[in-house]
Order: C-alpha cells, then structure tokens, then sequence
C-alpha cells in the first residue's frame, strides 16, 4: 500500500465545481480517497495552483502517420535533442519529435492522458507499439472510419444498425476508443483521385454522401453507447470559404446523448475560413462560434496555429496534396486499403504572411467567442498547428488582452481588416482555463467517470502542480509568468506517483491503453457474418483472423465494454 | 600561435574519434580538452602529443597542426570554427568543417565524406580527393552550405555540394553523380567531368569545363558563351522544379 498527502494545494477542479480552494489531496494505491494514514508521504506545495492531470483530446502522437512524419523530416530529428539522465532516455525531434520526446515534455507540462488523434484500423498495431514507448501518459486511439467500404455500403443501404455493428466490431479488433471521421467521403474519393467539395457531394463508386456518412456514423455511435461522442475533422479542411461547409456538418447533429456532446468537431481553426480565395482570406470564427454557442449537442477544439516550424499530418489526403502544391516542398501520400488514407508535410507558420496571420487569430477567436469554455477546448491538433509545446503560450494569450496585442502588433499590418481579434476584450479565468485543458477533455471523452479529469474521491490520482499562486499572480499582465508555470510544472503525479518534478522525469512509468468493447447481440456479431467475411476475405491484403490487435501489442490496458442497442 | 597535435601511435583505433574540441579559438584557453572514442571520454593528450608555440589572443592568431598516422579516423574536426588556422599533414575523417563561419582549413591529404557540410564562410583547401557529400547539406535539411569557399584539387565524390545555396566550390579533377543537386544559389565549378550534374536546380550557377555524363533531360539549352577563355554550352532549370538557375557545360552527353 503506497500513501501519499498533498497539503496546502490551490485546487481547481471544474468537475466538481471547485474553484481555487485551498485542500489536502488524500493517495492511496494510485487513487484518491477521503484521507491517508499518518505513515504517508507528505508534499507540501504551499498554495501552488493544482489541477487535474491534463488530457489532450486531440493530438498525433503515435502511429504509421507520425512515423512517416519523423521518417520524411530527418532534419526535424536534429532539433530538442536531450542526452540520457537518469531513467530518462534520450529524445529528439521538436515537430514530431520520438515516443520518449512525446511523453516527457508532455509530462512536464503536466499531461497524463492523451487521445492519438487519428488511427488507421488496419495499422493500429503500430500505433500500440508507440503508445507502450509513450510512459508518462495512458493513452487512446481515435479509430478511423472516414472511407470504410463496408460502412459505405451499408450506408447505402440505409442500413445504420450494420453500420453500428461494424464499427463494434472494428474497434474491438483494433483495440480502439472512439470513432474518427476525417473528410467523410473524401479520403475515399481521392483514391479515385478526387475530393468531395462539400457535404452533398456523392463518393464515386458508393454513391453515399459526406452528409449521410456524419448522420449514420453518429447514430450508429449512439446505439453502440460508446463513451465519446463522432470526431469530426470536416470536410474541405484548409479551404478558403469552407465555413459554410462546417456549418452544414455541425447543423447536421442532433442532440442524442444527455451526458456529452453528440459531435466532436476538431480542429475547427482550419474549416472557419471566409473568401473565396486567398486573396480574400478572413477569419469566419464568429459565425462558427455563434453557431456552438446555441447547440450545446457540439463540442469543438481549436486546432491553433503556432507561428514556426512543424510538420501537417492528417488522414485527409486530398487536402495535404493541396498544401503541398502551395509549399512545394516534401510530401508524402499513402493509401490504407479499404479504410483511409494520409498525407504529410512539413510547414512553417510565417507572421508576415497575412494567411498564417489570420489563421493564428482564427483560433484564439474561437476560443474567446465561444461562450462555453466546456464547448471549446484547447489543442493544436499537435502537430498541425504547432508541436504541443506552444501550450503554454496559449493559454497565455487566452489569459490576456495585453500579450494577445503585443503578438498582434508583429503579425502582418493588414490582418486587423480581416480578422474580429482585435476588438476582444475577453480574457480567461483560471477556471475556463482548467476546463479547456482537462475537465473538458475529460467530460468530452466520456472518460470522468473513470476518474479522469477531476480530483474526487475515487478519481485516478493524476495531479499537475504548477509552480504558481493564483491570488498572486494576475495572468493578464504577467503573462510571462503564466508560460512559465504551464511550461514546467512543480510536480506531475501520475497514478499516485510523481513522474515529473520541475521538468525531471523521475520514473519509466506504466501507463495503460484504454479500448472499448460495445457487446453486440449474435446477429451483429460482424466476426460471424458471411457476407462481411467474404468481403474481407476477397479485397483486404491481410486475412480476418490476423487481422485483429493481439493482447500482446498493448501494454497496460482497460477495456471498457459498453451494452450496444443491437 | 602554433598548436601541434601529433597523433599517438597507440591512439590509432577502428572506432573513429569525435574531435570536435579541435577548433583553434578552443585553445586560446589551453589545451585542457577532451574528444570521445565511441562512448569514451579522452583528454586530448591520451590520443595526441601536444606542442604549444607562441601565445595568441584571437583566434586569428592561432594555427593548428594535426599530423601523425590515423588522423584519416578524426572526425568533426573544424567543426563551428569561426577563425585562424587548421592544417592537416595527412587524411582527415568525416565532416571536418561543419558548420565553419571563418578562418582556413587545409587538408595535405584526402577528406572523408561530408567535408565542410552546411559551412558559412571561410575557406577548405583540399590537396588530396574529398569524399561523398563534400561542400553539402545534410538529411532532409533545405539548405546547405551557404558562404565561404572550398577548393578541391583532386577528384570529388557523389552529391558535391548538395543543396548548396551561396559560397563557391571548385574541384579541380572528376566529381561524381549528382554534382550540385538541389542546388540554390551559389557557385560549383568542377574542371573535369562529373554526371548528372545540378538535378533538380532552383537557382545558382554550376559550371563543369568536362564532359556532363547522363545530363538530364529538363535543361533547356540556351546558345553558346564564352567563359574564362572556354567556349561553354549555357543551360537553364531545371525546369522540372521550375528552378532558374545556370548550368554551363564544355561538353554533355544525354542517357541512351
């Protein structure tokens, strides 16, 4: 039995509605409960700011994509360089940088839970290698089913149940967490080398629009009971006036689930662009936001650009092609069989280029127009708008009026014409910003009643103190002070251990892999169903019975099974 | 300033030497340095005899002089050198001169690959042939070398001056394939053959007074100059990446 007692914690804690009180935390065995013996171990962190451990629910961590990503940009690798300490290994990379790069820097900002972005079904094994090498975290995979053919067909039929038993069967042979659609329809259409332009447009060959892919996928995520909501990456990603299209998608969702959102929308910076080209680029963020603001069914994540080097990846290959024929640099294009493709590029993000200026107000817009901080999260989509390092500098600008006007003085002169940013006055409070980073994710994800995301008795003991006090310090004029706490914090406890003290990681950790089961009657058991088997069998290049994740390929793992409606 | 290094006879290893240490503006402070043999840490009077003459203030006033058998394994040596001299009386291993800003290096004998990768400015001689990947970038980066000048006076490898984008490279004898690929900016001057010299093109000009071997076929060829009293073929790409540089060749041979 290990015990341990944090004394004097300023704790935040928006799940439980919690707002800067002083307490004692209670540990034992990894959780938290009501109170410890005398024999525990004592950290006094006097009045430091105390939150939950952090959960990004949208980031590209681990997986065939990401390593295509190191793989192409060998001189990525030669930045972030950190030589072997102690249990540390040593890492490279800054954009996409190496498994142990990943998990300790995100350690040391006083992450403990992430959610893999983006998973390929017929690839998940190599994303569970990574996320065994990723220590500090547990961990989650977004499942991928944008362009599978079975969905497609059964779509067609109007078939949502088959669609629903699909997916169930799909994700528990994936070792999977929830359902990813990127560019509904279009990963598809690009392997007849086209896109869809918006969510009308029929797929060639199955003939299923993006709009009836959303409405089935969502449905059928609703009958299997999964614990997150759909995650949507829109369709036409990047395109100028593609707000229009978002709005369509987002009005396509209905309000089916009491205890979360219904849709996911990610990285919504890059699908609320104005014009019609980029000569008239601007910022559609008000639109958007007005738009979440009135369905509560809609949660979406920023997806905020970062001024620098970083590397774009995304399952959505039509639009990376796009980005590459503006850049004409490095890219690469791969197609995963019956199921999606993927595209990387290395970018960088230039102030005084009036489109990344504007895509860098986009973001913040949204998050400080949206009224809800519990609608609105905080991501880059790491590493698409910026590695998940620049955190802290967001939540910086978020926090203040004053930085967000000194940065805007260095962006290009003509964004002020293009962009609401200027006339926000709205700054976050500590709480919003707690909920953007944790108790949001946690609620959104569907995973807080697993512990995650709050401090409660019962609640899995990941705790981040950052070494700072709230009632000293005010975020909107010592904004330096703020990227510094977020940056490093004091102590990151993860499971009840401190992993991470002022950016030390201090153990090799042992983190779990969460996947879901829904549990399916006999007659949608899709393993045992002649017509999807012929199938397999007929066009996949790997056999059914090989194609499924073994136990061994995960690490640590729970299983949370879910009773499914079929 | 005269610092000699002469290499111990019982330094000689297979494992080759990471001495990047050895940069004169170093041992205006002594010469209480250290260099790495795999994962070894070795003061630098375990593997050299050290001779130190005279006293400088600057690293303009310092020259270095490495010599002995085995310096053919030294690598890194020049590397981030920013002034004064080095000279070598024999081979010298890989990527001597990284990253150099100022000063001279000069090789007696033959480099190892990637002499003077990504350099700045300042100025390698080469008396001997350089290896592979002389006077270029590195993996995946954009940009190589981008001032200063490397003079060649025997043959060249493969990839010379790769991704270069400012400075000069002149190679007295053959170089290799791909001659000035991805090259940016900048001047490559080879006096003898090489083969598919400046693929792929953006900018710069690459001049080949030989024979350019399997020469590509996205080179527009513009007329006749006369250059530095040779009668040379002007060309212009490559147009395959849209590029606008100049590549002027004595004589050009395409694939069957």
């Amino acid at each position: 039995m290990s015990e341990l007692l944090i004394r004097n914690a300023c704790v935040i804690d928006p799940l439980r509605g919690v707002n800067a009180e002083t307490m004692d935390i209670a540990i034992r065995d990894g959780r938290i409960v009501e109170d410890v013996s005398g024999a525990a171990e004592v950290i006094d962190v006097h009045g430091a700011l105390t939150l939950p451990g952090g959960i990004d629910s949208h980031t590209h961590i681990c997986g065939t994509k990401v390593n295509f990503g190191r793989y192409m940009s060998p001189e990525d690798m030669r930045a972030g360089r950190t030589p072997r300490r102690g249990p540390m290994h040593s890492t490279s990379g800054y954009s996409v940088p190496t498994t142990y790069g990943n998990s300790y820097r995100y350690s040391a900002m006083g992450y403990t839970t992430l959610l893999e972005g983006a998973m390929a079904p017929l690839e998940a094994r190599h994303t569970h290698e990574e996320f065994t090498y990723t220590p500090l975290q547990d961990t989650m995979a977004n499942t991928l089913f944008d362009g599978n053919w079975g969905i497609m067909e059964a779509i067609r039929d109007g078939d949502t149940k088959r669609v629903a038993a699909i997916i169930a069967w799909t994700l528990t042979a994936v070792k999977g967490f929830g359902v990813k659609l990127t560019n509904p329809g279009g990963t598809e259409a690009w392997q007849w080398g086209k896109n869809v332009s918006c969510i009308r447009d029929p797929v060639p060959y199955f003939e299923v629009t993006p709009s009836e892919i959303i409405r089935s996928v969502v449905e059928a995520n609703e009958l299997l009971g999964l614990p997150h909501s759909v995650h949507l990456h829109c369709n036409n990603l990047g395109t100028p006036g593609n707000y229009t299209c978002t709005l369509g998608s987002l009005g396509l969702i209905p309000d089916l689930n009491k205890k979360r959102q219904t849709l996911y929308a990610t990285h919504v910076q890059f699908h609320a662009y104005g014009g019609s080209g980029w000569k008239d680029f601007c910022s559609k963020s008000e639109p958007i936001a007005r738009f979440v603001n009135m369905r509560p069914q809609i949660v979406i994540d920023m997806g905020q650009v970062m001024f620098g080097r970083t590397t774009t990846m995304t399952a959505d290959g039509p639009m990376e092609f796009n980005l590459y024929r503006l850049h004409h640099d490095k890219w690469s294009n791969h197609d995963v069989e019956l199921e999606t493709g993927s595209g990387i590029i290395p970018v960088i993000y230039r102030r005084k280029n009036l489109v990344n200026s504007i895509m860098w107000a986009i973001g913040l817009e949204l998050a400080l127009l949206t009224k809800s901080p519990w609608q609105c999260l905080l991501t880059t989509d790491n590493p698409n708008g910026a590695p998940f390092v620049r955190y802290p500098e967001i939540v910086a600008l978020l926090m203040s009026k004053k930085y967000r006007d000194a940065e805007f003085a260095t962006v290009h002169p003509d964004t002020g014409g293009r962009v609401p940013l200027p006339a926000i006055e709205r700054e976050l409070d500590w709480y919003e910003i707690a909920v953007m980073t944790r108790a949001g994710q946690a609620k959104a994800l569907g995973i807080q009643d697993l512990g995650k995301g709050h401090l409660g008795p019962g609640a899995e003991a990941d705790i981040a103190v950052y070494p700072i006090r709230v009632d000293e310090v005010d975020p909107s004029v010592d904004y330096q002070k703020v990227i510094e706490a977020f940056g490093r914090t004091e102590y990151t406890i993860k499971r009840g251990r401190v992993v991470s003290r002022r950016g030390e990681c201090l153990v090799d950790g042992s983190n779990a892999t969460f996947w879901v089961r829904p549990k399916v009657s006999d007659a949608y058991d899709m393993g045992k169903d002649p017509d999807f088997i012929e199938k397999f069998d007929r066009y996949y290049t790997v056999r059914m019975r090989n194609y499924p994740v073994q136990k061994e390929y995960l690490n640590r793992n729970r299983c949370i099974e879910t009773e499914a409606g079929i | 300033m005269r610092v000699t290094l002469a290499m111990r006879p019982a330094a000689r290893s297979f494992i080759p030497i990471e001495a990047e240490a050895i940069v004169p503006k170093n041992f205006l402070s002594g010469t209480d340095l250290s260099v790495w043999r795999g994962n070894r840490e070795l003061r630098l009077d375990e593997v050299f005899s050290v001779f130190v003459e005279g006293s400088a203030d600057r690293p303009e006033d310092v020259e270095v002089v490495i010599s002995g058998d085995g310096t053919s394994r030294l690598k890194r040596v020049g590397e981030y050198m920013d002034g004064g001299k080095i000279t070598v009386l024999g081979d010298i291993g890989m990527h001597c001169g990284n990253f150099m800003t100022g000063g001279t290096i000069e090789i007696h004998g033959n480099a190892d690959g990637w002499l003077g990768r990504e350099m700045a400015g300042g100025t390698i001689l080469c008396r001997g042939d350089a290896a592979d990947y002389c006077a270029s970038g590195y993996r995946g980066g954009r940009k190589g070398m981008t001032g200063g000048t490397v003079e060649v006076f025997g043959r060249a490898g493969d990839f010379l001056a790769e991704s270069i984008a400012g400075g000069t490279v002149i190679v007295h004898g053959d170089a290799g394939d791909m001659a000035g690929a991805e090259m940016h900016g900048g001047t490559l001057v080879v006096h003898a053959d090489c083969s598919r010299p400046a693929a792929n093109m953006k900018g710069g000009s690459c001049y080949v007074y030989g024979t350019a071997h399997g020469m590509l076929p996205t080179f527009k060829r513009i007329g006749t100059v006369q250059h530095e009293g040779r009668m040379l073929i002007h060309f212009i790409g490559d147009i395959a990446n849209r590029g606008k540089g100049n590549l002027f060749v004595k004589d050009y041979r395409y694939l069957d």
